[in-house]
Parts: structure tokens; C-alpha cells; sequence
């Protein structure tokens, strides 16, 4: 509210340097700098991007790199001493000086900035991911000679200016704002082959059930509005603040308005509600049902948008207020629920698809579980480690996949693949190191960042929490399928004779696809350092760098109620989740899962590594029918929309053009046929009016004489 | 003066277009039209008016009081000015019809300069309504607004057009006289205590509980009564379920700029007259029925949103949809919270811009293809893509997407309604009446995919290609405005404060207990 | 001698009821018109027979208006006569029943 809070104060504590205070000070109000130049990209290529080369790509590029170079400076600048900054930057409702608004509301609807450790990594993710995707777009749709690449590079500015914009977003209103015109963003570029019927129907069908989510959120959004009087994240005047001292009885708390439910209770609504918007946009059962069918988009989009970071929102949002999620024990339990039980069911149905993007697209949801499973059991760190890990090997191998489309001309049907590994020999290599990582085999990113999802929920699960062991038990699970299905999909693809003469003789590809792919390549492999977990151990947990740096320990400054640590307090708390960790090394558990992703790429390998495999998973019979029909879960969705719904609206029409309708014209047709009545003595003959005239006035002299008295 | 510079100006601008040839009907009425605008925006700028115009600490800018003549014992005046509430409203109408009127460039080509001369007639009068300030003046005004509006529809309308215009002019004046009857009542109540008919004066005496028993009824029954007939003749205007049938029929036959007036001022007048009588003369009877009040409000929401999922004409579902965006208004005036009112008067000029800009859009397309049905044509995004474009961008807008004005509008109102302690179970209601996002979502969604995407299929005899420039600038200023209020609320939402304020503090301290 | 106001009413009443009558049963425009000017005149007579009996000059006043007023009634009268027998070939007003709804 006041430009800048007291967490800000805190960055220029006198142990640092005046030089580095200023260079603070200047690349902070650099920041919002981030978001926009992609925004200015938008318009450029909207408006110009016919008249430049490139389709506009140039000024996504440009935007991109400017953003990347920003970001990577912020995470510098927050390393070496600056601490979280809190910036309003424009507001929104309220804004005039002596505003009527605040006078009586006391309160302004605010867009602000919000730079902590957390939104400096995605903020670093975003745009690294961004550009590499427009970078990988110059081969996938310039040289493909799509037409229509204005729209298309000015849809990829205005998304990651929407998503860069929710990152730092300091208050959940702005980020419902942003939110939401990801979403857009995401109907717009699923729907850009719109001459075609499934991209548009797609992208609808994506739209409408994010929406869905988000009314929960809006309704969240609002509530927490009018609870406490703020949506602000960070800071003392913060909901989440607000609500750790409501619920805290040893802290009195003020200004909080619950609608005559306990405090408990009414936070946890709150809780749920927000989770609604989260579960629509990061695809978790059972709102997943749009991520499959948005792959209709270009293959670039399905990587940026549908893997790495649009998905990610949901997921960021939970991480983003998780102060306020640490609270509420029954919303942990239920995020971990879903987590855990979409982990299991995505990777179920990613084992019989066909098509290469289907498997990426389940396999996105089922990561996203895992996701979800991490922060509702208790291991923030992990959800943010695995959610940093996915979004570079998830983007890896959305963009191998399309280097592989490239190739096979458009054919995604991993059945008339095969062979590719030799005519492609970069995307082979650095699909593989995709594929491993997500697969969690050591020592690749994705083994890192799952293991530490599944060890902290075992950890809290163990502490007290049976809730969190079923999740476990699912999240367990999906990792022997998560092999499998990973590897079926590497063999079929790129091991094997090749089955078709597209894949004999493959288009080969640019070094606008490559170099995306090794950049990302060499990450998925090294990722894993940010965070060995596992090994916490043996390495000490000072060298976990994402933990410490989540923890705020790599900078000068104190996170507060930001941190880590404090979130882990918050858990651990009475009034709080009330979660209890066991004593238990990392390393066994870190084991078993690895035994089990190995199974399952043994699996895999038995089942298909042959020069010419068979499809195996017939065999499943019926089991694979519903598989393949995604639990009928399209089915009964598609039902509720067009055969419950309109049919509804059907009868309401009726209702309303017979019943409500017919009354008005009803109305209408009796003061008509009642005046036709009537006008019948009008019948044009002089006489009868003159005796109608001579008996009325005889009537009224009867009428007053009988009143009168006369007779 | 201005005020009535403008009322002058566009009246006889009315009469010079219909006079004139139909050769210069358009352009002359165009140009004329920008009058009206240019006077409305200077008073915008220039506005040094404070508070509520019909209460004691209301400030009216632009006024001018003249006794005009005496019956009995009640004074009739020409008395008009502004406030918070209606100048935004007033920019609204003179934005509205010069758009209105280079949007009727194409499709209007016959008897042109009665066309003309009768869209500037409907301005002159829909101004009229939202200056008066006295009773009998607004009334005039109030009743002028059907007159150009019959003729509009039931001469330049569709095939039906006949049954829509006596439909709409027969309903709506029943609905006058059912008011008239609600604010006599009061008039009569009220006895000597008043002198004039001037809408302050009413206001005031009836607050200041000056309201003695008429026709044998006690003062509070006499008010509750005199609340209903009001409220009934005004949710035909807005129009709330049921009494909303008259309002596809009519945009339906209308053709397009008059439906872009019909949604994007007419409906206002309802809501602006509930705002300005029922909720401001009678907080306490609105508060006794609070419940049943946003009832309607909410089955609006849901019903209208509902029964625009099942049209196959997009002016249908435009109309339906609007039934369903007036609800809105209705839930946050109820809600008497600076952002229940606020975001209810911000709603009334964002959905007056949105359904403008879509039933505009929808006309361009009807001028191309000469149909509206969802199913008769696809692949529009192939022929015309400024104008698909901007269809759906305003089509999310609608949807209430964010940093566009019907998000600020819509948020506002939610927010204000929440935590209303007016409405019982005012959470509940809020989140029923939310969900008619996610069903505004469904049809347009729908509606676009059918028409705009896909191949382009329609059976002509001719090329369809891009909208004329000046059709396509049209909606684009339109769509400018919308994403101007969407991105910055403050421009209007400041003033519409200040206007409702006082009504909040009076009215809403009073029945709160000062929550 | 006087004549008590009496028997002008009955002169009065009788011939309002010759005019009625005339009215009602006829069919011939010109006997219409004919028996309208009766039960005008039936006015006149009470105006008159009143005016003497107050000693009040306005109902003589008066009566020289109805006069006034008959003549032109007359006149407008025979001229719709007139165009009723241009119409429809003969002045039988049940003949002539086009004007109602």
C-alpha cells in the first residue's frame, strides 16, 4: 500500500556495501521491466510483425533475452545481499490522491511487485524457457512456412508477459488477473491452426475448465478480500500473516471477518477455494481433461504453455501463499490427495497412448501430481525443486517431440516411428537425457527433485499423517509407470527398425531446434545439483543450494515469513498443520524409488527394445480400452456440458418462451379477444347507438333514482 | 447552461437530419452526434460536482432551476444537473450514439433521415433522463425515450419487427404507470411537506420521515407499497426474470445500432432509476427485502445465463447475456457497500461498452453475411480478421476477462456484495451468482468456435470480404474504451465514489448499525 | 292566465319522445335528421320554459345558440346525407354500416 513495505527496509541493512545497495536498488526497479518488454513485443509483432522478417519473432527474441538477462541479475543481485523487495507498482481501484474509494473502504486494489527467491527462480525459468521456445519456433514455424506467425509470436509475448507478470505479482488479486489471461493466452494459441475443428474445439473445451477452476478462485480471491482486507502475499499487513495470527492463540489478531464459521473452518474454505483455481490450471484430477486435448496447439506452445510454465501457475500459486496452505492441515491433505492420486492415474492412461505428444501431455499431469504431493505433504522445497527440474526437462522433451515431428512431417504416431535414433542423433541424445530425467534415474535432474517429493512425504506421512502415506503410496507407485511409459515411448520412437518411409528418411532439422534442445539437454542432466537431497547426508545440508536459497541462508538478509524454515515451523506448529517429521535418511527411500523407475525402464525395455516391437499393452484387453478412453473422464465431462447442460438450458428456454413468454402474450391475447368482444356492439348502425344512448340514459335515471331515494 | 446546450443541440440536430435529405442523413447526423459528445466530455472534465445529487450534501454540478408552472400546490421546474452517478452514465449515451451512428452507416439505407433524426431524438431524450432531477421532467423525459425507440424498431427492424416494437412499448409503459402509481404514493404521502416535485426534495422528505398515511394506509406500509410498484416498474426496464421477455424480442427485430443503444443505455435507465428512487428514497424497505431483491438479482444472473446457452442467435445470446449482467447491478446495489453500489454504477457503463461492442460486432457480421445463426456459417476468422479479432477480444471481455472494464466492474461488485451485511447469507449468494461466469464462458466460447473458426463455410452469391474502415474503427474504439477502463477503473470509478458515497454512509450506516 | 312550467315539460318531454322515437325506428337519413331537430327543439322549449319561470334571460340566450347550433348541424348533416347517397345509392343509415371496427 505504501509503495514500499518494511521488507524492503530490510535490504539496505547497514553490513552491506553502499555500491551493492545501489545496484539494488537499480535492478529492482528494473523489475517490472521483466514482465513488459515481452508485452512490448505483443504489440510489435501484433501490429509490425507482417513488415518484419522473421514474423515478429525478432522482437520475441529480443524480449526474451532482455527479460532472461534481467532475471538472472535479479538472482544475482538477491544472492549477494539484496533481500525480497515489495513494490506497489500501479493501483489498480483507488489510485487518485484523496481517493472516494480508500476513504471509505480504507483500502486500494493494488498490482504490485513482489521479488523473493522463489519468484526470482521461476522468474529465471519463464524467460529462459520462453525464449528458448521462440528460439525453437524460428524452425518449427518459420521454416514450416506457417502463415499467421504475427498472431503466433505476439500470442507467445503476450503469454509470457502474462506469466512473468504472475510470478512477481504481490497480491493474489493481481495474480488472479494474471491467471486468468495465461488462460487466454492459452486459448489463443491452442486455437491458432483455427481453420482446422479440433484446435478451436480444444482450445475451448481448455478455456472452459480452467474457467471452471477459477470461479473457486475468484470466489477464493474475493473472500479473502473481504476476510481480511487485503490479498497482499507478503509483508506484516499480509492475509497470510493475518491468518497465522488468527489462528495462533497466542497472538492477538485483529481485523479479520469470518462469516460466522470458526476461524479454522472458514480458512480452510478459503483454502479450498483457491485450490479450485489450482487444480483447473495445473491439470489435476478432475480437471485435467483439457491438457491432452490442448497438444492441438503448435508443439512449442504444448512446450512452453503445457509443461513448463502456464501449468506451473497453479503450482507456483500453491508455493506463492504456501504460508497461508501451511495452516490448514485438511487442504494439505487434500492437495496431496489429488497430487498423489493424478500422479498415478495420468501415468496410467500415458501407458497405451500412441501418439508421442499424448504420452508428454499425461506424463505433464502426473509430474504436476507429484508436484502437488510434494507441497501438500510438507516438502516445499521439493515441490519447488521438482516443479524448477520438470519445467527444463518437460520443455526438453516437448521440444524433442517436436524436432520429431519436424521430422516425421507432421506424423505424431509413435507406431510409424522408430529408427530415429541414428538419423537424429542430438535430438536422440538430449530426448534421452529428457527421457531419464523424468524418469528418475541417477544421476539426471528428475531423480533429484522426485525423490525429494516422495522422501518428505514419507517423512511427514510417517510423522502422523496416514493421508500422506496413501499419497505416498500412489506417488510410489507412478514412478514404476512413469519408467515405463518414458521408455516405451523412447524405444518406439527413436530405437527399433524404422517402420515407415517417413522415418527412413527423416526431414532434418535447423540449429534453431537444436541449440533449445541442447541447452536444455545439458541442464536436464546437471540440474539435479541445485538440490541432491538425497545425498543431504552425506554432502551436508548446507550444499542443498535451492534449500538454502529458498531459506533466504544464501543472502544477508532474513526471509521472514517467506522462508523456507518458517514455512517448515508453520507445518510443524499447533495452530498450524501440525505435521511431525520422523528421523529418517533420505537415502533409503531415495533408493527404493530409484529401484522402482529402474523396474519400470526395465519393463520397458523388455517389452519393446526390439528391432521390430509389438504392441504389447493389447494384452491389457478391456483394462486398455479404458485406458485409451482416459476413464471415460472426457466422456462424462463432455456429458455434464452438452448432456446435462444444454439440455437444461433447452427446457429453460422452453419454459421461458411458453410459460413466461406465453403469459405476456397471453396478457397480450385476452385484452385482444375481450376487445373484439366488445367492439361487436359497434355495429355501424346509427339506430342501434341512438338506443343504446336512449336505454343507457334511462339506466342511469333508474341508477339515481334508486339511489336518490326516488322510489 | 451546458446541460441544456446539449439537450438543445441534439434535439434540434434531430430535427434538422429528419427534415434534411437522406443523401446527408448520416454524416450530418454523425457530425451533429459529436456535439452532444464533445459537451458531455467537457462537462466530464470540467465536473466540480460532490456527493449524491439527491441528498442534503449532494453538491449538483451544472444546475439550472426554473419554475416552469404550478399545479395545486407543487411547482413544476425544469430543474437538471449531474452527479457522480449519472455523468458517467450521461458520456456513456453520447459516446454510444455517434458509435451507434457510424455503425448504422451500412446497414441503414432507407428513409434515412427519419432513421437518423430519430436515433439523435433517442439521445436528446435518454440524456434528458439522466440530467432531470425533477419528477415530472424526468418523467417526460423518461417516457420520450419509447417513442423514437418504437419507431426505430418497428420501422427499420427484422421481420417480426411490428410484434417486438408494441411488445416492447406496451410492457415498458405499463411498467411506467405501475412506477408512476409507486412514486405518487409517495407524493401523496408525503402531503405538504413538499412544494415541488424536484427528486431532492422528494428524497429528502421521505428520509427525513415526513411520509404521513394515505388512502388509509400507514406511512410504512404506504412505503413498502410504493417500494414495490416502483421496483416492479423498474425491473421491466433493467429487465429482471420474469419480466424480461419483451428484451430478446426487441433486439432481436431491432436493427443493429438501435440494439447497441437498447443494451447499452436503455437497460441503464432501469438500473439508474432503481438506483436513484428504490435505493436512495427507501434503504429501509430495500433492506427489509434484501434477501428477496438479490434473489432476483442472482436467478437473473443464472436464468439469463442459462437461456443464452441455448440460442442459436448471437443477437439472442447478446440479449440474454445482458438479462444476465443486470443482474449483477441489482446484486451489488442491494449489497448498500461502497463497492457494491460503486461496482454496480461501474457495471452499468461496462456492460453498456461491452454489449455495445458486441451486438456492434455482431452487425458487421450480419451486414457481411446477412445471418446471425450460430451454425449457418463458419471460418468467419478466414474472411474478416481485424473484426473476428475484436469480436473475440470484446467476447472475453465479457467473459469478464481481466484488465478489460467488465473484469473491474464484476470484481467490484462480488467484492462488494460478499461482505455486505445487508443480504443475509450474502457469501452464499455472491458465489451462486459467480457462476454465471463460467456459463458466460460456455456460449460465447461456443458461439465462436462455431462461427469464427474451422473453414469458411457460408452459402452466398457473393465474396465476403473485410468489414468497411470505418465499422472495424468503430468497434475498435469501442473495444479501446473497454480495455481503457479494464486497465485503469479510477477514471470513472473515482466519480461514481464520490456519487455513492453518501448513499453507503446515510443509508448503509443506518441499516448496518454503523458496519 | 299562466301556464304553469309544468306543461311545457310535458310539451317538452312529448316531443323528446317523438324525436326518440323518430330516431329509433326510422330509417330515412332525412326523417333522422328531422327528428333529431325535434328533440333539439324539445331543448329549447325547456330552455325557454325555464328562463320565463326564473325570469332569467340566459335560457332564451341560450336557446338562440341552439338555434344557431341546429341550423348548422343541419347543414352538416345534409351534407353527410349528401354523401351518403353518393356512396351507397339511398340514405338508408342501416344500409350505410362501414364504419365500425
Amino acid at each position: 500500500m505504501m509503495g514500499t513495505t518494511a521488507l524492503t527496509t530490510l535490504a539496505g541493512t547497514a553490513t552491506v556495501p553502499q555500491f551493492i545497495s545501489l545496484a539494488t536498488k537499480d535492478v529492482f526497479k528494473l523489475a517490472p521491466a521483466i514482465a513488459l518488454f515481452p508485452l512490448a513485443s505483443f504489440f510489435i509483432s501484433l501490429f509490425l510483425g507482417k513488415r518484419m522478417p522473421k514474423g515478429g519473432a525478432l522482437a520475441g527474441i529480443a524480449a526474451t533475452i532482455a527479460s532472461l538477462a534481467l532475471s538472472v541479475w535479479l538472482v544475482i543481485e538477491l544472492a549477494i545481499g539484496g533481500g525480497t523487495y515489495q513494490e506497489t507498482l500501479y493501483t489498480f481501484v483507488g489510485g487518485a490522491s484523496d481517493s472516494a474509494v480508500v476513504e471509505h473502504t480504507g483500502v486500494e486494489l493494488t498490482f504490485g511487485l513482489l521479488i523473493d527467491p522463489l519468484a526470482a527462480l521461476m522468474l529465471v525459468i519463464v524467460s529462459l524457457i520462453s525464449l528458448l521456445v521462440h528460439l525453437f519456433s524460428l524452425g518449427y514455424m518459420n521454416d514450416e512456412g506457417e502463415t499467421g506467425l504475427p498472431r503466433y509470436y505476439a500470442g507467445l509475448g503476450l503469454f509470457t508477459f502474462s506469466m512473468l507478470a504472475f510470478v512477481y505479482s504481490d497480491n493474489l488479486l493481481m495474480a488472479f488477473v494474471f491467471f486468468e489471461l495465461v488462460g487466454v493466452c492459452s486459448y489463443l494459441l491452442i486455437g491458432f491452426w483455427f481453420r482446422e475443428d479440433a484446435p478451436p474445439s480444444a482450445a475451448k473445451k481448455a478455456f472452459l475448465i480452467t474457467r471452471f477452476g477459477d470461479y473457486f478462485f475468484l470466489i477464493g480471491v474475493v473472500a479473502i478480500f473481504a476476510t481480511f482486507g487485503t490479498t497482499a502475499f507478503a509483508g506484516e499487513n499480509s492475509f497470510v500473516t493475518m491468518a497465522a495470527d488468527g489462528l495462533n492463540p497466542d497472538v492477538a489478531a485483529e481485523g479479520i471477518d469470518t462469516p460466522g464459521v470458526s476461524e479454522d473452518t472458514w480458512f480452510t474454505v478459503l483454502g479450498l477455494l483457491v485450490l479450485g483455481g489450482v487444480v483447473g490450471k495445473s491439470a489435476q484430477f478432475p480437471l485435467h481433461t483439457w491438457l491432452p486435448d490442448a497438444m492441438e496447439g503448435p508443439t512449442p506452445v504444448s512446450a512452453l504453455i503445457h509443461a513448463a510454465t502456464m501449468v506451473a501457475a497453479g503450482v507456483y500459486l500453491v508455493a506463492r501463499m504456501y504460508g497461508f496452505f501451511a495452516l490448514l492441515p485438511t487442504v494439505l491433505a487434500v492437495i496431496a490427495l489429488i497430487g498423489g492420486f493424478t500422479a498415478l492415474f495420468a501415468a496410467t492412461m500415458a501407458l497405451v497412448k500412441q501418439e508421442l505428444k499424448q504420452v508428454l501431455a499425461y506424463s505433464t499431469i502426473s509430474q504436476y501430481g507429484y508436484m502437488m504431493l510434494a507441497l501438500g505433504g510438507g516438502g516445499y522445497v521439493a515441490g519447488v525443486f521438482h516443479l524448477t527440474t520438470h519445467a527444463i526437462f518437460k520443455a526438453l522433451l516437448f521440444l524433442g517431440a517436436g524436432s520429431v515431428i519436424i521430422a516425421m512431417h507432421h506424423n505424431e504416431n509413435m507406431w510409424e516411428m522408430g529408427g530415429l535414433k541414428d538419423r537424429m542423433p542430438v535430438t536422440y541424445a538430449t530426448f534421452l537425457a529428457g527421457s531419464l530425467a523424468l524418469a528418475g534415474i541417477f544421476p539426471f535432474a528428475g531423480f533429484w527433485s522426485k525423490d525429494e517429493v516422495l522422501f518428505e512425504t514419507l517423512a511427514h506421512g510417517l510423522g502422523g499423517s496416514p493421508i500422506l502415506l496413501i499419497a505416498y503410496g500412489f506417488g510410489a507407485l507412478a514412478v514404476v509407470l512413469t519408467g515405463l511409459y518414458t521408455f516405451r515411448m523412447v524405444f518406439l520412437t527413436f530405437h527399433g527398425e524404422p517402420r515407415t518411409d517417413t522415418a527412413e528418411d527423416p526431414e532434418t532439422v535447423g540449429w534453431s531446434v537444436k541449440l533449445p534442445l541442447v541447452v536444455l539437454g545439458v541442464l536436464s542432466v546437471v540440474g539435479g545439483v541445485l538440490n541432491m537431497g538425497v545425498l543431504k547426508d552425506i554432502i551436508g545440508e548446507s550444499n542443498l543450494f535451492l534449500h538454502e536459497w529458498l531459506d533466504g541462508a544464501t543472502m544477508d538478509t532474513d526471509l521472514g515469513a517467506l522462508s523456507a524454515s518458517h514455512y517448515s515451523e508453520v507445518l510443524e506448529a499447533d495452530y498450524g498443520a501440525g505435521y511431525e517429521v520422523t528421523d529418517l535418511s533420505p537415502l533409503g527411500p531415495g533408493v527404493v524409488a530409484l529401484v522402482f523407475a529402474v523396474v519400470g525402464v526395465g519393463a520397458a525395455w523388455y517389452l519393446y527394445s526390439g528391432a521390430d516391437p509389438e504392441p504389447k499393452m493389447t494384452r491389457l484387453g478391456r483394462v486398455r480400452t479404458v485406458l485409451l478412453r482416459n476413464y471415460y473422464q472426457d466422456e462424462y465431462q463432455a456429458w455434464l456440458a452438452t448432456g446435462l447442460t444444454l439440455p437444461f438450458s433447452r427446457i429453460a428456454d422452453k419454459f421461458d418462451r411458453g410459460l413466461i413468454d406465453g403469459i405476456v402474450n397471453g396478457i397480450g391475447t385476452v385484452s385482444m379477444v375481450v376487445g373484439r368482444q366488445f367492439r361487436q356492439i359497434q355495429t355501424g348502425v346509427v339506430t342501434n347507438y341512438a338506443a343504446l344512448l336512449a336505454f343507457s340514459l334511462l339506466l342511469l335515471l333508474f341508477a339515481f333514482g334508486f339511489v336518490g331515494g326516488w322510489f | 447552461m451546458i446541460v441544456e446546450a446539449v439537450l438543445a443541440v441534439t434535439l434540434t440536430g434531430a430535427l434538422l437530419v429528419a427534415v434534411g435529405p437522406d443523401r446527408y442523413a448520416a454524416k450530418l447526423a454523425t457530425v451533429v452526434s459529436v456535439l452532444p459528445l464533445a459537451g458531455s466530455l467537457w462537462m466530464w472534465t470540467e465536473y466540480a460536482g460532490e456527493g449524491n445529487a439527491l441528498l442534503e450534501s449532494g453538491e449538483v454540478a451544472f444546475q439550472t432551476t426554473v419554475e416552469w408552472l404550478t399545479l395545486g400546490q407543487y411547482t413544476l421546474q425544469w430543474y437538471v444537473g449531474v452527479d457522480g452517478i449519472s455523468l458517467p452514465l450521461l458520456v456513456l449515451t453520447t459516446v454510444l450514439t455517434t458509435l451507434a451512428l457510424v455503425s448504422s452507416w451500412t446497414p441503414i439505407d432507407e428513409r434515412q433521415s427519419q432513421f437518423y433524426g430519430l436515433m439523435l431524438l433517442l439521445e436528446t431524450a435518454l440524456i434528458g433522463v439522466f440530467v432531470s432531477l425533477d419528477f415530472f421532467l424526468w418523467f417526460v423525459f423518461w417516457e420520450g425515450v419509447l417513442i423514437p425507440m418504437y419507431f426505430l424498431i418497428a420501422v427499420w427492424g427484422g421481420p417480426r419487427r411490428k410484434y417486438a416494437a408494441i411488445k416492447f412499448l406496451v410492457y415498458t409503459n405499463i411498467a411506467s404507470l405501475i412506477m408512476f402509481a409507486g412514486l405518487f404514493a409517495l407524493i401523496f404521502g408525503l402531503g405538504d411537506s413538499i412544494t415541488t416535485l424536484s427528486l431532492p426534495e422528494i428524497t429528502q422528505a421521505v428520509l427525513a420521515d415526513e411520509l404521513g398515511s394515505f388512502a388509509g394506509l400507514e406511512p410504512d406500509t404506504l412505503k413498502m407499497f410504493a417500494f414495490f410498484l416502483l421496483f416492479l416498474g423498474f425491473a421491466v426496464k433493467v429487465p429482471l426474470v420474469p419480466f424480461h421477455t419483451w428484451l430478446p424480442d426487441a433486439h432481436v427485430e431491432a436493427p443493429t445500432p438501435v440494439s447497441v443503444m437498447l443494451a447499452g443505455v436503455l437497460l441503464k435507465m432501469g438500473t439508474y432509476a432503481l438506483l436513484r428512487f428504490n435505493f436512495t428514497m427507501l434503504p429501509d424497505v430495500a433492506a427489509d427485502y434484501a434477501l428477496l431483491i438479490a434473489a432476483f438479482g442472482v436467478v437473473s444472473v443464472i436464468y439469463g445465463a442459462v437461456l443464452a446457452l441455448a440460442q442459436r442467435d448471437m443477437k439472442r445470446i447478446v440479449a440474454y447475456s445482458s438479462i444476465s449482467s443486470m443482474g449483477y447491478v441489482i446484486i451489488g446495489l442491494i449489497a448498500y457497500t461502497p463497492h457494491g453500489l460503486g461496482g454496480a454504477t461501474f457495471q452499468m457503463i461496462s456492460h453498456g461498452l461491452i454489449s455495445g461492442l458486441l451486438f456492434m460486432t455482431v452487425g458487421v457480421i450480419y451486414n457481411a453475411t446477412h445471418t446471425r445463426m450460430v451454425g449457418d456459417m463458419s471460418g468467419l476468422a478466414n474472411r474478416m480478421p481485424w473484426t473476428v479479432g475484436i469480436f473475440i477480444t470484446g467476447a472475453f471481455g465479457y467473459m469478464g476477462l481481466p484488465l478489460m472494464s467488465g473484469f473491474a466492474a464484476e470484481v467490484l461488485v462480488f467484492i462488494g456484495a460478499f461482505q455486505t451485511s445487508v443480504v443475509p447469507a450474502a457469501p452464499l449468494l455472491t458465489a451462486l451468482s459467480m457462476f454465471g461466469i463460467v456459463i458466460v464462458a460456455g456460449y460465447l466460447l461456443w458461439a465462436m468456435q462455431q462461427t469464427l473458426f474451422g473453414s469458411f463455410e457460408l452459402e452466398t452469391d457473393y465474396e465476403i470480404g473485410p468489414a468497411p474502415i470505418h465499422d472495424v474503427a468503430s468497434i475498435g474504439v469501442l473495444l479501446g474504451l473497454v480495455v481503457l477502463l479494464g486497465v485503469a477503473p479510477d477514471l470513472i470509478y473515482e466519480t461514481i465514489q464520490d456519487g455513492v458515497n453518501p448513499l453507503v454512509d446515510f443509508a448503509g450506516a443506518a441499516l448496518t448499525g454503523g458496519a | 292566465m299562466t301556464v304553469s312550467v309544468e306543461w311545457y315539460l310535458l310539451l317538452s318531454a312529448a316531443v323528446f319522445c317523438v324525436g326518440l322515437f323518430g330516431i329509433l325506428v326510422r330509417q330515412n337519413a332525412l326523417m333522422f335528421l328531422m327528428s333529431v331537430e325535434l328533440m333539439l327543439n324539445a331543448g329549447n322549449i325547456n330552455l325557454v320554459a325555464f328562463a320565463l319561470y326564473w325570469g332569467n334571460l340566459t335560457g332564451q340566450v341560450f336557446a338562440l345558440f341552439l338555434i344557431g347550433i341546429a341550423a348548422a348541424e343541419v347543414a352538416v348533416g345534409l351534407g353527410i346525407i349528401l354523401v351518403l347517397n353518393r356512396n351507397f345509392d339511398d340514405i338508408d343509415v342501416t344500409e350505410a354500416t362501414t364504419m365500425r371496427w
